[in-house]
């Protein structure tokens, strides 16, 4: 220990070999360096299984969603660009709610008919089991709808 | 080996080397034709990818079609190949067609849109309530100010959100408030700009200090996919966070602890998650001079903020607090969560995280103790803290990068790389399935 080191210095001096600082560190700390690797691996790993299968989903549910403007196309009849869906995500079952104008006009312009989507794709559709209708520049909130028709008349989604 | 063999490999090598840079001009020309592309088809107008804006780049709006998911997917993908390929090909690449690359993609960014991101224009917001409104921007969203043109830009999630920068930053973006909406844009674009070029020459001079071939470094920054398009095109202040980062890094290679800490410290005034850097630095230097630079700093940084802003200019970590509920469905948590069935991030889900994360956090301490590489114990830091974000943005990722390129330990570049190809492919699903 030389004699001008700082207190801290000679502090630092007085721990143990193993809890010492150093400035470059030791040739031996390669097995650490190992199981830093086999860590960062398998945390690279779960990230990228993780990943693949979010697009996966998200693929799965867009393919839905297509359908499901397909659907509401079909249905009504009207073949408008700006048909909007929604998912349930409260429940998380895959029955959606479509809306789009009534009449031609820009975005939620119009009365607007939601449909609700359910069941698998068959024929490139699904089954649309009932509705509701929203007055213009309302969104799909349950104070706003009216007209209930099919299950949802039953379910009391319509609060008149 | 026999002769022959040898013989063959020579040749294939020479023939591979006279064919490289060839190979390394057609990755650069990728490079600038997507750039291109994202920002012709951007200046269209507003878009899913484009937010509304005013017509700053409306010049060159007669050349492309609006931007879509597909084209601006694909040539992402396009650029990120050129960009593995400027990664293979670096050695073969001069210093001035490095630089004449990197000038041209920000020169392409520079005269477009903003692109992506609505974020350039909460930063005008706030400044606009400070200086032409006297609100506090720590206390309320740009809500406060329906009535001013800038409102219409702001994105619908953060209208009612209060600033969560650093009173740096925000002294920084007032002199940009009395330029009006266009102006001030112009001013963020120039800063970001200005920025990126002091944060790309200290990349160079650190590679050089440490050895590391510095035209492959500052192409690993500078034409980096999610740098250049996602970072440069939004104007995001990351940008000026990083060049202090730089700073900080570049000072403390210069044996100049204080001002080192200081830089460490600002950085930390205009975003707080630079902060990071700093147990690592003084763990590794164990210098007093940095303990009492940032100190002064922080001295400095809070009284200036107190007397600009009040208590709430400083409330750092309210504003951390706040910022780390919120949940994208690009984090890494969301992923996992959606991987194990759950629906997104629960509240005991950010518990986890956060003990993960000091968990990591204390380990690269006691690594850089005994003699780590503090920089790459900084860079792995950032990527940590932004791979266990709840809310995770593609800026975020970018953080560890230039720490990433300097560092002794080559796992960290190919870990923040490896993770900024898993942000793009969890893009890519309207490229499978697009939704019309």
């Amino acid at each position: 220990m030389s004699a001008d080191a700082t207190p801290l210095k000679r502090g630092r001096q007085r721990l143990p070999a193993q809890l010492r600082p150093r400035d470059a560190e030791q040739p031996g700390s390669g097995r650490l360096w190992r199981v830093e690797t086999v860590v960062l691996l398998l945390v690279g790993l779960l990230l990228a299984i993780a990943t693949v299968n979010d697009v996966v989903l998200a693929t799965h549910t867009n393919h839905r969603l297509v359908v499901d403007l397909r659907t509401w196309r079909h249905y009504t009849g009207h073949n408008y660009k700006n048909v909007s869906a929604e998912q349930d995500i409260r429940k998380y079952t895959t029955t959606d709610v479509v809306c789009g104008n009534t009449t031609p006009g820009p975005p939620k312009e119009r009365i607007q008919l939601c449909l609700q989507v359910t069941g698998p794709t068959v024929k490139g559709l699904r089954a649309a089991r009932g509705g509701w209708y929203l007055p213009p520049k309302a969104d799909n909130l349950h104070r706003y709808r009216y007209g209930c028709f099919g299950p949802p008349k039953q379910q009391g989604v319509c609060p008149r | 080996m026999s002769v022959a063999a040898q013989s063959e490999l020579r040749l294939a090598r020479t023939r591979s080397a006279q064919w490289a840079p060839a190979l390394a001009a057609v990755c650069a020309l990728v490079l600038v034709a997507a750039t291109a592309e994202i920002v012709l088809d951007g200046a269209v107008g507003h878009s899913a990818l484009i937010p509304k804006s005013p017509q700053i780049a409306g010049w060159l709006s007669g050349i492309g079609e609006r931007l879509g998911f597909r084209v601006f997917l694909i040539a992402i993908l396009a650029f990120s190949a050129g960009y593995a390929g400027l990664w293979a090909l670096g050695r073969t690449v001069s210093k001035r067609w490095a630089i004449a690359l990197i000038a041209v993609l920000h020169a392409i960014v520079f005269v477009g849109p903003i692109l992506l991101s609505t974020d350039v224009f909460s930063y005008i917001a706030y400044a606009r309530m400070g200086v032409e409104h006297g609100i506090n921007p720590y206390l309320h969203g740009p809500i406060a100010i329906p009535h001013d043109p800038v409102y219409h830009y702001v994105g619908t999630d953060w209208k009612l959100v209060a600033t969560a920068y650093g009173p740096l930053y925000t002294l920084l973006s007032y002199p940009f408030a009395p330029l009006g909406v266009e102006g001030a844009l112009w001013g963020m674009k120039v800063l970001a700009m200005l920025a990126s070029a002091g944060t790309l020459a200290l990349v160079w001079r650190c590679a050089r200090l440490r050895e590391i071939n510095p035209v492959g470094a500052i192409l690993l920054v500078g034409a980096n996919p999610l740098y250049v398009i996602y970072c440069l095109g939004g104007a995001h202040n990351d940008l000026v966070m990083l060049l202090l980062m730089m700073a900080a890094v570049s000072l403390t290679f210069a044996r100049r602890d204080a001002p080192a800490a200081a830089a460490v410290v600002a950085g930390a005034l205009v975003k707080a998650t630079v902060a990071a850097l700093l147990p690592f630095m003084i763990l590794a230097r164990r210098s007093r001079a940095q303990i009492f630079g940032a100190l002064a700093a922080l001295v400095l940084g809070l009284l200036i903020g107190l007397l600009a802003f009040g208590v709430d200019g400083i409330n750092i970590i309210a504003a951390l607090n706040r910022d780390a509920a919120f949940v994208s469905t690009d984090s890494f948590p969301t992923e996992i969560a959606h991987l194990v069935g759950k629906p997104g991030v629960f509240p005991i889900d950010h518990d986890l995280l956060k003990a993960a994360l000091v968990v990591v956090g204390l380990h690269l301490m006691w690594r850089t103790w005994r003699g780590y590489d503090w920089v790459a114990a900084s860079g792995w830091a950032l990527l940590a803290i932004s791979v266990t974000s709840s809310w995770l943005l593609a800026w975020y990722i970018l953080w560890p990068l230039p720490l990433a390129v300097i560092s002794r330990d080559r796992r960290l570049l190919v870990a923040t790389l490896a993770v900024q190809a898993l942000f793009i492919v969890h893009q890519l699903t309207p490229l499978f399935a697009p939704v019309s």
